[in-house]
């Protein structure tokens, strides 16, 4: 214990490194309901940050951790990288409800890693595809209490395939990150 | 700091010697929460996701690229010394002149036609991997004058559980430079930071061709999440 290799800043110039074809698009095993994740990452001044990585990871629509499959890349995981006015978006499936070892009751949501020139370390959270009171079970939304608010992307009205969810690094309505 | 450590191995998010993460770094208590069931799994890569190729940067033009031919090799381990096998490792680097083949690079330093900086590999039974590519260049940033980074290598690892992710950076022995980088500072702990610089290793190299490096990479266990998951 205690001989981890720290971590160190992506930096701002992984664009080319870390580059996976169609990487925002997640690729699963099955089929489901299609859904688009998409919003903009924003540091403590409002601005928004154009060479941040984010990175997701979500069971697939029953509710399973995917597993190995015929897929080169792996099923479940995502990369984008955001454009110039700071947007991420993500094409998936609806992630299934899951419970924990212990039995806890997970809402459908999407873990969520983002490096960033800036971010020493990554910064890791949850984001919940789903009403705010389909949430209130859920341990983390439980947890950060009057913070759950910040993890909960919202429907688009018109496009109900459409799920809008910013990030604040910092400041006002900072976006509650985790440690697990 | 975090839950998981004795003592902190990482950098914290604000540190006022790295002026980026003055507008970036989280300023409310990280949330701690036992893991996810997604969080103490991983996503699977098939192994045709790196291709051989990626594992040789200086392959990847016409001809060799300029600047030190060097091997790299090391182990992907976990804290309990287990090897982390058939994991994804991602590399990126500069040329031997400070400069990346990025768009926003503006270093006034050459680019080298022959030269990409991309790799790519998964790793064996014993979490060995093994890269084939050149030595990169310090170069220039504009944190603070004078400011120069050491010559390093970027590193993305995905371990074999979500909770593993992290990417860092490798730098050299006996590097001037180190002494005055922030993001190399940016670690508290001194033996931590050491275990970011990789180790001469001759014999892993090629005879009149390469040298070797050694660099053994350690990602959390499966002791270190506060659950004990
Ligand atoms: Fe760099």
């Amino acid at each position: 214990m205690g001989n981890r290799t720290p971590s160190q800043t992506i930096g701002p110039f992984f664009h080319v490194g870390l580059k996976w074809e169609d990487g925002e698009k997640v690729q699963f095993a099955g089929t489901g309901e299609r859904v688009v994740l998409t919003g903009c990452v924003y540091d403590g001044g409002g601005t928004a940050i154009a060479d941040a990585l984010v990175e997701t990871w979500q069971a697939d629509p029953s509710g399973k951790v995917p597993g190995a499959g015929a897929a080169v890349r792996a099923y479940g995981y995502s990369r984008a990288m955001t454009g110039s006015d700071g947007r991420y978006t993500i094409e998936t499936l609806m992630p299934g409800a899951c419970t924990g070892a212990g039995g806890e009751k997970y809402a459908p949501q999407i873990n969520v890693t983002i490096f960033a020139r800036g971010l020493l370390k990554a910064v890791r959270t949850r984001v919940f595809l789903a009403a705010a009171d389909a949430t209130r079970d859920d341990p983390l939304a439980r947890a950060a209490g009057a913070r759950a608010g910040t993890l909960i992307a919202s429907q688009d009205a018109k496009d109900r395939s459409v799920w809008r969810w910013d990030v604040r690094l910092q400041g006002k309505d900072e976006t509650a990150f985790i440690d697990f | 700091m975090s839950a998981r450590d004795a003592i902190e191995i990482d950098p914290p998010y604000d540190f006022p010697g790295y002026k980026s993460t003055a507008l970036r770094a989280p300023k409310q208590p990280l949330i701690r929460v036992a893991p996810h069931p997604l969080e103490i799994a991983g996503p699977a890569f098939s192994r045709s996701f790196a291709k051989e190729s990626e594992a040789d940067l200086t392959t990847w033009g016409k001809s060799a690229p300029l600047g030190e031919k060097m091997i790299l090799v090391g182990r992907v381990l976990d804290e309990d010394g287990k090897p982390v096998r058939n994991s994804l490792l991602e590399l990126w680097q500069c040329n031997a002149s400070g400069r990346y083949a990025h768009p926003v690079d503006q270093h006034n330093a050459p680019l080298d036609p022959n030269f990409l900086g991309q790799g790519k590999v998964l790793t064996g039974d014993n979490g060995e991997y093994r890269f084939v590519t050149i030595k990169p260049g310090a170069y220039p940033w504009r944190n603070h004058p004078w400011a120069w980074r050491p010559a390093h290598i970027h590193l993305s690892l995905f371990g074999n559980a979500y909770a593993q992710r992290i990417i860092t950076q490798m730098f050299f022995p006996a590097d001037p430079l180190l002494p005055i980088d922030p993001i190399f500072n940016s670690v508290p702990d001194p033996e931590a930071r050491q275990r970011m610089v990789c180790k001469l290793d001759l014999e892993q190299g090629i005879e009149e061709e390469a040298l070797g490096y050694r660099f053994d990479i350690v990602l959390r266990g499966a002791k270190s999440t506060p659950t004990g998951v």
